[in-house]
């Protein structure tokens, strides 16, 4: 059992501060949070620069060097809509800490990103959806199988496509969240990786109520062999959950201080 | 070679009917390559294409068996033949490896017959038990050399079958093969003879004398095209011998055929179990024979073959053995008794302790380096330690009484001092009340702490 | 069509830790495969073998060892004689003559011994204790403070002790220091967590994780071994990066098979090659399994189990 990987997602162009140091191209706000985000545990780190049109290559290239010169050539996940963006950050990206991340495709109008990651040797998430989100586990394992035979026949490996269920909102599709769980437990049989934006479960709720929403969450979809999870790791107790639920796998060796460490 | 998913996918009907229990077809072809399900589940695959598929639901790593067993490895051992290969992991501590490794002594035609007598005498003697495990060379090589003839070389196997052992026939002389089958092939040896080079040659011979076939080559690609050669024209049943080029090679083959074998995509053609000549690769040099073979006993040989195993190889070679292919979930256990340590007799001092193996061992290295003659008393604890099994009641003044009466203790030995473990010091009294007659004495806490304890014993007169 | 190689690679990396200075150190660790597998990458380290003495000499050693330091009148001119030894890459002196169950010597005695060892010899160094925790915090302290500048491994911090040693060997006096655990791979790491978390250099420090005679339980020490490695390198496990030393001879030596008499037991042979053989292969299924460096007593079994490892890299 491989350990659980955390993709930090607090670089995000829907962070005010952050967008106006992407757009600023000041380094210190950046490093901060990336720096937040790692001392926390996380694996990976996701940029999201959104769409970015017109500066997209440049930006990108400019944030996975000052990442991964400043972090130890810290693994990245590149995420914007913009293609050429995704193009531009690989061409500059270090592999020697992990491939980098195309966040992400979909069965419709991004399944080219499919493409692109397998043309740069480059990890994939893959989302389970078409136009809007999927009505049930038939329609989300149509749009898997589609994804994968597509990765697969371009050469891709199983291992570098992680599929991402989509968690939905409990307030509001209560009634849904097993089928997502159990979705995730499909994909493990089927051997496949899976990924996604965890926290998405705890939308609208109160701030003090997401944490343990979202731990929860993710203590059970590890039990369905959830392999990684795009999430806040400065959310002590969701970290603290991962990590006690990758002792309990077998994934990471008990010690007395395994939270510290 | 096992096939992929998406293989796996391209031989499916792609009608996604469900009849299968899985969503989509693709999802069906993962879960088959995954061999979570069998392909038969679903109706509608051709003939053509479940045979192409067959072969993904065997074993990844074949059992073969050769010879005759001239004795019974244990009580629970019923296999006719010794069987080797069969594993299903890297680790021990993953699951159980199924079938332990096997020694060979080796004579050959270049020895004189006296050498080769004093060689199968010398085999013979090594035969022990150890923790009720029969231990002794199980095979004997028999080396073929340059210029030797066929019917002494038929002469030699025929020599070492009479002592009842397996023979390995390291023969490339296709006359001198044929005709040390022709003598023993009833015993079931194996015909170490394979290469690039005879193989179909080879591979007739072992067939129709009904023997398991060795392949070997200069490098592992080389051993993997002959065997994927062999299994085309149908043989299977094969033992591959890691070769003699260097150490490193063997050693290299040996894992990167059983990685191979044991991946998640299995290629069955590297699963077979191996032969390694620790004696080719360290020519009378017997430390370091040894050394290759411990090696080879933990990564990864189903036969090593050593020059002459002697007694101060096999003791530690055969615990060695014992240990890493007991169940890791399974503590090892000795059996109920009475164990007399420096020549005890009937009047000498006893001691009990649990059945859990290291406990025992413990306890009676202390005792034989204490020199008090003494007898050992085994009950039967649950294969725990003492403080465990004390805590779970399977060592209890009751069990310990009632272990005195059914081993009839009383009437086989005389002496009644009984010395407990110092960790159940608070078991005497209850033992006083259940053993009359018997002075019980609480004992040292841990075992180092029992020379100490036995000869002031002995010096006071108590033992 | 050749066969399909399936690879391993980690992306950690085992500590190296030098021990001794000068020309003379020897490098523990650093390798990034399970062991001898040069075939998924080339071992930058090969595996390393102490060779060990003790304060007490030769009283209570067995024949053969006695007649290989023939001559020898002192532990000091031991110490010369067995950095000699063909294959052997360090010196590890043991300080069992403190125990206070045994001869009681008192610390002053011991670590005058230690340094007229360390002035003696210019070869890396490893001194134990005598295996009584209170007196090893005391007797370790006061090595690492004597053997400043040395750069030698002390033996050992355990869970009892290791503020104290762990304090004076591994920030007081840099030195190295051994963290041991007995067969229990949650205190293997535990114990090296509390002691970073101490302030030591964890690029300082070598686990014991245990070991044991083959046949005597060496089933433990197999999983023990196979489980940290595998832990260390597949789940780049950083609290068990550590280089793993065993000290072997400490177990074989006393087992029957190796110390049994000829006249006792006369169909076994030899009792120096029974003891020999003990120590081999003992030695090599520790390697086998993930030790970095292992502690001999024989030279003949150092010279064989070096003559292996140089075959297997």
């Amino acid at each position: 059992m491989e350990k659980f990987i955390t993709i930090g997602e607090r670089l995000s162009t829907t962070a005010p501060i952050v967008n106006k140091a992407f757009l600023e191209r000041d380094p210190e706000p950046i490093l901060k949070r990336a720096k937040a985000q790692l001392d926390a545990g996380a694996t990976y780190l996701d940029v999201n620069i959104g769409p970015a049109e017109g500066y997209g290559e440049d930006l990108m290239k400019w944030a996975v060097q000052l990442l991964q010169s400043n972090f130890d050539n810290v693994p990245l996940a590149l995420d914007t809509s913009n293609k050429a963006a995704i193009e531009a950050g690989i061409s500059v990206y270090n592999r020697s800490k992990g491939k980098p991340i195309v966040n992400s495709a979909d069965a419709a109008g991004r399944i080219e990103n499919i493409d692109l990651a397998a043309a740069n040797d480059a990890i994939v998430i893959a989302l389970c959806n078409g136009e809007g989100i999927a009505a049930d586990n038939d329609e989300r394992m149509g749009y898997c199988t589609m994804l994968l035979e597509r990765g697969l026949s371009l050469g891709l490996t199983e291992d570098d496509m992680w599929f991402d269920p989509l968690f939905v909102v409990i307030k509001g599709m209560q009634d849904k969240q097993m089928d997502v769980l159990n979705f995730i437990g499909d994909l493990t049989d089927m051997g496949l990786k899976t990924t996604g934006g965890l926290s998405n479960n705890s939308n609208g709720m109160p701030k003090h109520i997401r944490p343990i929403m979202d731990s929860a969450m993710v203590a059970m979809a590890m039990m369905k062999g959830m392999t990684s999870a795009i999430v806040n790791p400065n959310d002590l107790r969701l970290m603290e959950t991962i990590k006690s639920c990758d002792i309990i796998r077998n994934a990471t060796l008990y010690a007395d201080s395994y939270l510290e460490v | 070679m096992a096939l992929t998913g998406i293989q796996i996918f391209k031989l499916t009907p792609k009608k996604n009917c469900k009849e299968c229990g899985s969503p989509t077809c693709m999802a069906f072809a993962m879960k088959v390559a995954q061999g979570a399900v069998g392909i038969d589940k679903c109706p509608h695959m051709s003939e053509d294409a479940v045979a192409q598929l067959s072969e993904a639901s065997a074993p990844p790593m074949k059992t073969i068996e050769i010879g005759k067993k001239p004795f019974a490895d244990n009580k629970n051992d019923k296999d006719a033949a010794f069987k080797l290969g069969g594993e299903t992991v890297l680790f021990r501590h993953e699951k159980t490896f199924v079938n332990k490794t096997r020694y060979a002594s080796t004579v050959s035609t270049a020895m004189d017959d006296a050498k080769v007598d004093q060689v199968l005498a010398d085999m013979a003697k090594i035969d022990y038990d150890r923790i009720g495990d029969r231990m002794y060379v199980e095979f004997i090589a028999v080396d073929y050399t340059d210029g030797a003839s066929a019917e002494a070389y038929a002469a030699l196997a025929a020599k070492a079958a009479a002592t009842n052992r397996a023979l390995v026939l390291n023969v490339k002389d296709e006359a001198a093969a044929a005709a040390a089958l022709a003598a023993v092939k009833d015993t079931k040896p194996v015909l170490n003879a394979a290469d690039a080079s005879n193989y179909e040659a080879m591979s007739k011979l072992a067939a129709d004398a009904g023997v398991v076939l060795g392949v070997t080559g200069a490098n592992v690609d080389e051993i993997y095209d002959t065997v994927a050669a062999l299994e085309k024209l149908g043989n299977k049943n094969l033992i591959i011998d890691l070769g003699t080029a260097s150490v490193k090679d063997a050693f290299a083959n040996g894992v990167l055929l059983r990685r191979a074998c044991l991946d998640k995509n299995p290629d069955r053609t590297a699963g077979y179990p191996t032969i390694v000549n620790v004696a080719k690769l360290a020519p009378g040099d017997a430390h370091q024979q040894t050394a290759l073979a411990t090696l080879f006993t933990m990564k990864y040989g189903s036969i090593v073959i050593l020059e002459e195993m002697s007694y101060a190889q096999a003791l530690p070679l055969y615990g060695l053995r014992q240990n890493l292919f007991t169940d890791p979930q399974k503590a090892p256990r000795i059996e109920p008794g009475i164990y007399p340590i420096n020549g005890a007799d009937e009047n000498s001092v006893c001691l009990t302790t649990v059945d859990f193996a290291l406990t025992y061992f413990l306890v009676s290295g202390e005792l034989e380096r204490s020199g008090v003659p003494c007898n050992l008393l085994i009950s039967d604890a649950g294969g725990l330690s003492v403080l465990t099994s004390w805590a779970a009641g399977k060592f209890s003044s009751g069990s310990i009484a009632k272990y005195i009466q059914e081993f009839d203790i009383e009437n086989k030995i005389k002496n009644r001092t009984l010395i407990l473990p110092g960790k159940v010091a608070v078991l005497k009294g209850d033992l006083e009340a259940k053993l009359p007659g018997w002075n019980i004495v609480v004992g040292p806490t841990e075992a180092v702490q029992l020379v100490k304890f036995l000869k002031d014993m002995q010096a006071n007169g108590q033992a | 069509m050749p066969l399909n190689k399936k690879l391993q690679k980690f992306s950690a990396t085992v500590r190296s830790v030098e021990l001794g200075t000068g020309d003379k150190t020897t490098t523990l660790g650093g390798g990034n495969t399970y062991p001898f597998y040069t075939f998924d990458n080339p071992t930058a380290n090969p595996a390393k073998i102490g060779i060990e003495i003790s304060d007490l000499g030769l009283a209570d050693e067995p024949d053969c060892i006695k007649e290989f330091y023939a001559g020898c009148e002192t532990v000091v001119d031991m110490a010369k004689k067995a950095v000699t030894v063909e294959g052997a890459d360090f010196l590890v002196l043991k300080l069992i003559g403190g125990d206070p169950n045994g001869e009681n010597k008192s610390i002053e005695e011991l670590v005058e011994v230690a340094k007229a060892v360390a002035d003696a010899v210019d070869f890396p160094l490893v001194v134990e204790g005598c295996k009584n925790v209170e007196k090893d915090a005391q007797l370790l302290a006061k090595v690492a403070e004597a053997l400043q500048g040395k750069n030698v491994l002390l033996m050992s911090a355990k869970e009892e002790n290791y503020k104290n040693v762990g304090a004076a060997a591994g920030l007081a006096y840099d030195q190295l220091l051994g963290a041991e655990s007995a067969v229990d791979i949650n205190l293997a790491k535990q114990l090296n967590v509390l002691i970073k978390q101490l302030g030591v250099d964890p690029g300082k420090v070598v686990m014991n994780v245990g070991s044991a005679a083959a046949g005597y339980g060496f089933d433990y020490c197999i999983s023990t071994l196979d489980r940290v490695k595998g832990a260390a390198l597949g789940q780049s496990d950083d609290s068990l990066l550590m280089p793993i030393i065993t000290p072997v001879a400490d177990e074989t030596w006393s087992v029957k098979e190796a110390s049994a008499s000829e006249e006792d037991v006369p169909e076994w042979g030899s009792v120096v090659e029974r003891a020999i053989d003990m120590e081999i292969t003992t030695a090599v299924a520790c390697l086998s399994c993930g030790s970095d460096a292992v502690i001999l007593k024989h030279p003949t079994s150092i010279a064989t189990v070096s003559a292996m490892i140089k075959a297997l890299v």
